[in-house]
């Protein structure tokens, strides 16, 4: 499968390296005493102790970062004439009419397929909410440093959060989608997993940046272990994450109809199917649904968490 | 009551915070720690009831060795010991009522503490002390409503729930002004000679020493410098203590 251009091969890096290093070898094992400098300049050796360039290596980061661009732009493979081009522009101009212009005849099943979007976000966010809370806990390194055992299963859960948030929810609605079958739920499991992993680790640092006097004091008073983390750590960070979970419903939201893209569900799944049709009035219409519910829900969790600071 | 014997705490950054510390405190003392910042007052103070672990010696908390003790006979070590912070450390969110009543958690099963649940009898006893330290009638306000001094009062309150035999206060007046401390170190006294309980107390000022201490221990870099009466500390001890060029402040 042939898709890239310019055609990437080892050859060329490979002869510039050694092509490189001989030019480079001659110069310093075979004409140590010539300097390109001194060449210009006629100078003697003698007044060569001074570097021609004050700051050489500026110069060589400049030289580096031009060619880095250069090859950058052919290989991103910008093009302003294809950009400009009539048929282009012509192409252009039919879409965004079409999008300016949806169509209206699809407003039910499109609120259908939105409400199922945002309830998808909601049960992922849901059902996250007491994993992570849990998790966060052991995710946290004031709270795990004071035996072996703790500071390992720390590193273990950390691990595993890391490892599971790096992987986009995109692939784990693609994983799940195989798993469970095409729809809603492979959605809602793909960024259940993913605000997990996100949310442990909100929580944790919250937790990690507590007043430790209180449960100092906690400690203090003969306390049990889970005593002092309900009265000296949960007081402090309720309110915190309170408003991280509403944040990350707003973020599901945004991603469920993203994840419907690749058999999530929702109104991204139907966004996809119009978009392969060339359906573009109908995709016009969803594009606005979409942003309508994003521009709600950012509103919405703006006004919901500033209340409760 | 309290027997301390070579007692070290070395930090893991090397920081060798008290030296060889030995003393002994008797029932109904109130005991005076003075020293500068960074002497290991407070280390000392956390060592006492393990909030830090010591290095090596020995601490004997009436004839039991406490030094080594882990688990639920530690908590019941901690729980016969009282303690309130320079910062109070309550939990601000919570009512005045509740603050005092997490004295009571180590005698409070973890279920019924976490739902809140404590039992009448604690809840009566909770409003007798805030009672004691007069914080009667803001038994519902939240506790970051409160003054300092009343923060600090409350904290004694806690203290109190826990029927202590020891309690130990660290610097409980240096985040307050000179009226609010008096009012704050009389509430020490009157917990000392009523109720009976043995007080260790880390101060900066030397006047309040004199007027509450009944013996000083003074610390400097991590080694006891003097012990004795608060009156034995004269000009020459002083500049022992904190050193040539200090002056002593006075609080009136």
């Amino acid at each position: 499968m042939e898709i890239r251009y310019p055609e990437f091969s080892w050859g060329e890096p490979l002869v510039c390296l050694v092509l490189g290093l001989i030019v480079s070898s001659v110069i310093y094992f075979l004409l140590p005493r010539l300097s390109i400098g001194r060449a210009i300049y006629f100078k003697t050796y003698a007044q060569l102790n001074k570097p021609l360039l004050k700051r050489p290596y500026i110069y060589l980061g400049l030289f580096i970062f031009l060619i880095t661009l250069i090859s950058g732009l052919y290989v991103s493979q910008v093009s302003l004439r294809e950009f400009f081009s009539h048929s282009g522009l012509m192409g252009a101009k039919r879409i965004f009419i079409a999008l300016f212009t949806p169509n209206f005849g699809i407003l039910e099943h499109a609120l259908f397929a939105a409400i199922e979007t945002i309830y998808m976000a909601f049960i992922a966010t849901l059902f996250a909410i007491p994993v992570a809370f849990v998790l966060s806990f052991f995710a946290a390194k004031n709270l795990m440093r004071d035996s072996i055992v703790l500071i390992v299963t720390y590193s273990i859960i950390r691990f595993i959060l890391n490892l599971t948030r790096s992987i986009e929810p995109l692939i784990w609605a693609i994983i799940f989608s195989v798993w469970v079958g095409i729809g809603p739920f492979s959605g809602m499991m793909a960024l259940c997993i993913h605000s997990i992993a996100s949310l442990s680790k909100l929580y944790s640092e919250q937790i990690e940046g507590i007043d430790e006097g209180t449960m100092e004091s906690i400690t203090a008073t003969g306390a049990k272990p889970i005593q002092v983390v309900w009265f000296g750590v949960v007081p402090q960070i309720i309110l915190p994450f309170i408003s991280f979970t509403i944040y990350r419903w707003d973020i599901n939201v945004r991603m469920a109809t993203i994840i419907g893209l690749v058999g999530g569900g929702g109104i991204g799944t139907l966004l996809m199917q119009y978009q392969g049709l060339a359906k573009w009035n109908e995709v016009g219409l969803l594009v606005i649904i979409i942003a309508s519910i994003v521009w709600a829900m950012d509103y919405i969790s703006t006004k919901i968490r500033q209340a409760i600071k | 009551m309290l027997k301390v014997k070579k007692l070290n705490k070395i930090y893991p950054n090397g920081t060798h915070a008290l030296k060889d510390i030995s003393f002994e405190v008797k029932k109904g003392e109130f005991l005076i720690i003075i020293g500068l910042s960074g002497s290991g007052k407070s280390t000392l103070l956390r060592c006492l009831n393990r909030l830090i672990d010591p290095t090596s010696g020995s601490i004997i908390f009436e004839d039991e060795e406490i030094s080594t003790l882990k688990g639920a006979a530690l908590r019941k070590v901690r729980s016969r010991i009282g303690m309130v912070f320079q910062n109070f450390n309550l939990i601000p969110r919570f009512s005045v009522l509740k603050n005092t009543l997490t004295g009571s958690l180590s005698r409070t099963g973890t279920i019924a503490s976490i739902f809140g649940n404590f039992s009448k009898e604690e809840e009566k006893k909770a409003r007798s002390f805030l009672k004691t330290v007069g914080l009667n009638g803001k038994e519902r306000s939240r506790a970051d409503n409160l003054s300092g001094g009343q923060q600090q009062r409350l904290s004694m309150a806690r203290a109190l729930m826990q029927n202590p035999e020891l309690l130990l206060a660290d610097e409980p007046v240096a985040s307050l002004d000179p009226a609010t401390s008096h009012t704050v170190m009389d509430y020490l006294k009157k917990i000392n000679q009523e109720f009976g309980v043995t007080i260790i107390c880390n101060l900066h000022f030397l006047s309040l020493v004199k007027e509450y201490g009944t013996r000083v221990l003074a610390l400097k870099d991590g080694e006891i410098v003097y012990e004795g009466p608060p009156e034995g500390i004269d000009e020459q001890w002083f500049r022992t203590i904190y050193g040539e060029d200090a002056k002593e402040v006075r609080i009136k």
